[in-house]
């Protein structure tokens, strides 16, 4: 079973900045839409949406969870 | 006069409704009818929820086992809120929900087992969940106002469990030979009791449909149909017509013969707990 790793965002309110809450799998967006709305229910969001993991790129760091995506090479985008 | 008028203060002298064919003129049965399918829709949800409970840690994804926990909660929710308006009929919810035997229980033949794989709990989940909200629906299109507010919140959280259930059915539809038969059997094994309990078209439907309180079978099995039916064609899948009134309906229960086994009736009154600490 490919699974595709999404992270999830979600405001409690309007004008609130959008937070990352968490990540989970799923083998396609509408099962992660679900997934996401159904796993992160212990607040009353004003906002939730999901972004596929690999569509993060990294802008400033090297590692961390979406280095896979990084567009310099490792060590091309320090300062 | 509307139909929550009806339920809630009698006839005014010489109200036209009262007098209509179907209607019998009888504010006692037509608040049977109201309490009958309240009752219906409650434990329906009530058992649907213990069912998704089973697979709370049996899901093939940990992600789904959690929608599964969040949907069994939905359900016992909306049950809750259902149980509490046959206060208004007369009834006292807490032996509703704690006393009955499993030949009282009004749900759905269909959940009267276990699911016994997945397969079975998103193809019967998918037919059951559809039957309910359409069932909700029509509630929401009839005049009953005590229960109008609570509708919205209900089917939003449908709307969720739908979401899943189709994309879980795609995915065992598009897998091997084997998920896909065992899908396509729950479906259509569950589909023709579901059609006849969303729209009965017996004597105390009739009452309410006379009155507003809900829309007309012919209605509500054609809007089952037509929310289930496309999704299943998409399948390569299709849909047998509803069971017949005359095979096997209770017309006292809103539901086919037989009854809930006796284990699920057992957690749903709460029986062990409530006898150690309750009582």
């Amino acid at each position: 079973m490919e699974e595709i790793v999404f992270d999830v965002f979600a405001r409690k309110s309007r004008g609130d900045p959008l937070s990352h809450i968490g990540y989970l799998s799923a083998p396609d967006a509408a099962m992660a839409r679900v997934y996401a709305w159904k796993t992160y229910d212990e607040e009353n969001w004003f906002e939730m949406c999901i972004v596929p993991r690999s569509a993060i790129i990294p802008v400033n760091r090297e590692d961390g969870p979406f280095a896979a995506n990084a567009l310099v090479p490792a060590g091309g985008g320090s300062p | 006069m509307t139909g929550a008028e009806a339920l809630s203060g009698g006839p005014p002298a010489g109200d036209p409704d009262l007098t209509s064919p179907g209607l019998e003129g009888s504010p006692d049965a037509l608040r049977a009818a109201m309490g009958r399918l309240l009752l219906t829709l409650a434990d329906t949800k009530r058992i649907l929820g213990l069912r998704y409970s089973d697979w709370l840690l049996g899901a093939p994804a940990i992600e789904a086992g959690i929608a599964a926990s969040s949907m069994a909660q939905d359900e016992w929710g909306h049950a809750r809120l259902l149980y509490a308006t046959l206060g208004d009929f007369g009834e006292d919810p807490r032996v509703l929900e704690h006393e009955r035997d499993a030949a009282n229980w009004t749900s759905l033949e269909v959940l009267d087992g276990p699911f016994e794989d997945w397969a079975q709990f998103v193809g019967r989940s998918l037919v059951v969940d559809a039957a309910l909200a359409i069932a909700l629906e029509g509630l929401k299109a009839g005049l009953y106002a005590p229960i109008d507010g609570r509708l919205a919140k209900m089917l939003a959280e449908e709307e969720f469990h739908r979401s899943l259930l189709e994309a879980w059915c795609t995915r065992l539809a598009s897998g091997s030979t084997e998920a896909r038969g065992r899908l396509g059997a729950a479906i259509t094994g569950a589909f023709p009791a579901a059609l006849r309990w969303v729209g009965p078209g017996d004597g105390p439907h009739a009452r309410l449909r006379e009155a507003g309180l809900t829309s007309g079978a012919p209605t509500l099995r054609a809007a089952l149909v037509g929310r289930v039916r496309p999704f299943v064609r998409s399948l390569g899948l299709d849909l047998p017509g509803p069971a017949s009134l005359d095979d096997d309906w209770d017309g006292t229960r809103a539901r086919g013969a037989g009854q809930p086994d006796d284990d699920v009736v057992e957690r749903a009154r709460g029986d062990r707990n409530r006898a150690l600490f309750v009582e």
